[in-house]
């Protein structure tokens, strides 16, 4: 039987605690783990706990301050949009090397609830908003595949002969119209190392993602997934999984989490390479490409002509 | 003057991706891709912290502008961006622009904050409005809403995202109930080195004007001309009072773009081959929406007809910026070119910000000039090509600066907030 991998599950306390450690740190990025949930309590159902910090802010710190650690940042549509998520999500992956992912939640235990009739993104006073439930968080995840994949990243020519920098025909609106209306493309390319893995998180069958033809969810998290989380402190789950998260409790440490974590990985748990890029790190096949239908979002550029 | 002012000027990097002018890409000293590449940034930061310069600002909006030929429109997400260079570096400044349309205020107040936190207290927001429909088509929306509205929206939002900042001090929840936001709830992020992020107003549109001596501690301004700076400093300092604030509170730091050389003749030349490297529809394309004017249709070598220089027929749905108008307006008037040599001549003297071609020394003048006048507090440098126009200005005009007891020879304050506190005082007006 194949060993599962391990992950960690941080709370919104561990995140500062973390990412003001240099010694944690630098204790976090040597150990083998798989990748860290960075603010797994902001969407498991939990309570806020005192302290926290916005996940893509604690993974921009991450990305410049280590060069192996791979984490998912946590997100849910109820005050933020699918755009801005997809960013901040095609951001840290470059900045990352591809180490970054994104967990998407249905609801942020951190934020106050839109208006009654679009509690997602309604908040923002634009118009617009969603019912704060499973397809929403889907249609997001949905969005934020399609956005990461609208400019393919080998369309970079840097042609110094021609002047052509991109070959931006080959970017592409999303025309997306689900939850959202979403024209696209984004604002910067795929990353490299190809579009970030999804995660969702289920506890238990009702949490499932409600799956269509375009599944963008690479990975289940959680007791109806392929990686159970288990609580510090208690046994690993039996049974065959891909991998396991170890998740900490807010009133334990990250000392504790990653002594524990140390423990497991010496013991029974498979330890995965250090460094390189989430999807790889996983074993998770490569997206989809968009369809060739999608409308090309600029003109075939022209060698250019002084003035 | 009779008092010559005391202390020393703020210096800003705008970034511009990779540097103002489209053909910034082509020099070999970068990777076809450098403008998502980590160690490109990072050593941004880093050459900047080298020069002990105050900040680096990031531009943004969430919509993608043609890449074909320029890396400007591409954008990384500046929290994220600089939340990163952040951890390559320890004392420069890190200003993040995002848009007050395009946000709901709870997420972007907890994103600032928890940015604040993880950079030691050297984190900006620079609040922008954000034009065009290519932005509203990606939220579900046909077009921005109008000027009025959406600096309507933007006072409430920062009302909304200050009061958030605060309660993540207090721990007491924010109680808001406006026209555009209702919250009620608080943030759980700690308060950073410098409490709160600093909040910079960019635009020189009279509603940003307002917004900014309202709550603004730094404003990215638009000046072409000593006088018209000399003026409008005074108006939004004066705002600032008018707002029961010191004028002292908001620091006022102008766009300048620049093209440095060892001599005047090579800083041409230099600025000469980077605009002949680009494409010649983009001057055009960019007069077109900085005065609301389709420029192809002018004849080029004629000056420009007296009705598109008038006032604008309607602001509200202008697309380009008031303040970029009303100073490309200024200049045209002042010289009376033709359309081709005013494109021409802004290769020199700049397109809505100020241009400066010309030697660190003359550069020195230049600042040490505006500087004493009481036109600004410091200037935002937005170099023709960054990767190696910012080593002219680290290595070269900074020690001139220093010389002429204009800028600090190190780090002396650690938060973003003391920089800008450490800087020369207001000059009475």
């Amino acid at each position: 039987m194949t060993k599962p991998y391990l992950a960690l599950g941080l709370a919104g306390p561990h995140l500062v605690e973390l990412t003001t450690s240099p010694s944690l740190l630098s204790r976090w990025d040597a150990l083998p783990l798989a990748f860290s949930v960075l603010g797994i309590d902001r969407i498991d159902g939990s309570a806020p706990a005192p302290v926290t910090l916005a996940s893509s802010a604690a993974g921009a710190t991450l990305a410049g301050s280590t060069k192996h650690g791979r984490f998912l940042i946590a997100a849910t549509p109820q005050r933020d949009h699918p755009y801005n998520i997809a960013r901040r999500v095609a951001s840290l992956s470059h900045l990352s090397g591809g180490r970054s992912g994104l967990l998407i939640g249905v609801r942020d235990a951190y934020a106050p609830e839109g208006p009654k009739d679009a509690p997602a993104w309604g908040g923002a006073g634009l118009g617009g908003g969603a019912p704060l439930n499973a397809q929403t968080a889907y249609d997001t995840a949905r969005a934020v595949r399609a956005l990461e994949q609208s400019w393919p990243y080998d369309s970079i020519i840097g042609n110094r002969e021609t002047g052509i920098l991109v070959e931006a025909n080959r970017i592409v609106h999303v025309d997306i119209d689900n939850s959202f209306s979403i024209a696209g493309p984004l604002n910067a390319p795929e990353p490299e190392t190809g579009a970030s893995v999804i995660a969702w998180y289920a506890e238990a069958p009702a949490d499932a993602p409600p799956v269509d033809d375009n599944n963008p969810i690479d990975l289940v998290l959680g007791g109806s997934g392929s990686v159970p989380i288990v609580v510090l402190g208690d046994e690993p789950p039996a049974g065959a999984f891909a991998g396991v998260v170890l998740r900490a409790g807010i009133e334990q440490s990250v000392n504790d989490l990653l002594s524990a974590a140390e423990r497991w990985l010496a013991d029974g748990f498979a330890p995965t390479s250090l460094g390189g890029p989430l999807r790889a790190a996983l074993n998770l096949p490569a997206p989809e490409p968009l369809p060739s239908t999608a409308r090309p979002a600029f003109p075939v550029p022209q060698p250019h002509v002084s003035l | 003057m009779t008092n010559k002012r005391t202390g020393h000027v703020l210096l800003g990097i705008n970034a511009l991706v990779l540097g103002y002018l489209p053909a910034a890409w082509k020099t070999p000293l970068l990777k076809k891709d450098a403008f998502i590449d980590p160690d490109y940034w990072a050593n941004i930061g880093k050459a900047a912290e080298r020069g002990t310069l105050d900040a680096i600002f990031l531009a943004d909006g969430p919509l993608l502008g043609d890449p074909a030929y320029d890396a400007n429109p591409i954008r990384l997400e500046p929290t994220v961006n600089w939340g990163h260079v952040a951890a390559e570096t320890s004392h420069v400044g890190l200003v993040a622009t995002a848009s007050s349309t395009f946000n709901d205020p709870f997420e972007l107040a907890e994103r600032f904050l928890s940015f604040d936190h993880q950079t030691g207290g050297r984190a900006a927001w620079n609040v922008v409005t954000t034009r065009g429909v290519p932005a509203a088509r990606n939220f579900g929306i046909p077009d921005v809403p109008l000027r009025d509205d959406r600096y309507e929206r933007a006072n409430e939002f920062v009302d909304v995202v200050r009061a958030l900042w605060e309660s993540a001090a207090t721990g007491r929840d924010v109680h808001f109930h406006g026209d555009f936001f209702d919250i009620d709830g608080r943030l759980r992020v700690p308060p950073s080195k410098q409490g709160r992020p600093i909040i910079f107003q960019a635009g020189g549109s009279p509603q940003g004007r307002e917004l900014a001596g309202r709550a603004a501690e730094g404003v990215f301004a638009a000046e072409l001309t000593k006088n018209q700076a000399i003026e409008h400093y005074r108006l939004v300092k004066g705002f600032a009072r008018s707002n029961g604030r010191s004028p002292d509170e908001i620091k006022i730091l102008p766009g300048l773009l620049l093209s440095l050389g060892s001599t005047e003749e090579e800083a041409r030349r230099r600025s000469d081959e980077l605009h002949d490297a680009g494409p010649a529809s983009y001057s055009i394309g960019w007069l077109s929406q900085a005065i609301g004017v389709d420029a192809s249709k002018l004849e080029l070598d004629e000056p420009f007809p007296e009705e598109v220089l008038g006032p604008l027929d309607d602001t509200q749905t202008f697309l380009g910026s008031i303040g970029f108008r009303e100073s490309i307006i200024t200049q045209i008037r002042k010289t009376n070119p033709t359309v081709r040599d005013y494109l021409k001549q802004t290769r020199y003297t700049g397109s809505g910000h100020a241009g400066f071609v010309g030697t660190p020394e003359q550069l020195a003048d230049h600042i040490e000039d505006w500087f004493h006048a009481g036109a600004i507090d410091g200037f935002n440098l937005q170099p023709d090509r960054l990767i190696d126009g910012l080593d002219v200005i680290v290595d070269e005009l900074v020690p001139i600066l220093r010389k002429r007891g204009l800028y600090r020879h190190q780090y002396e304050t650690q938060t973003l907030r003391e920089h800008f506190q450490a800087a020369s005082p207001t000059p009475a007006f």
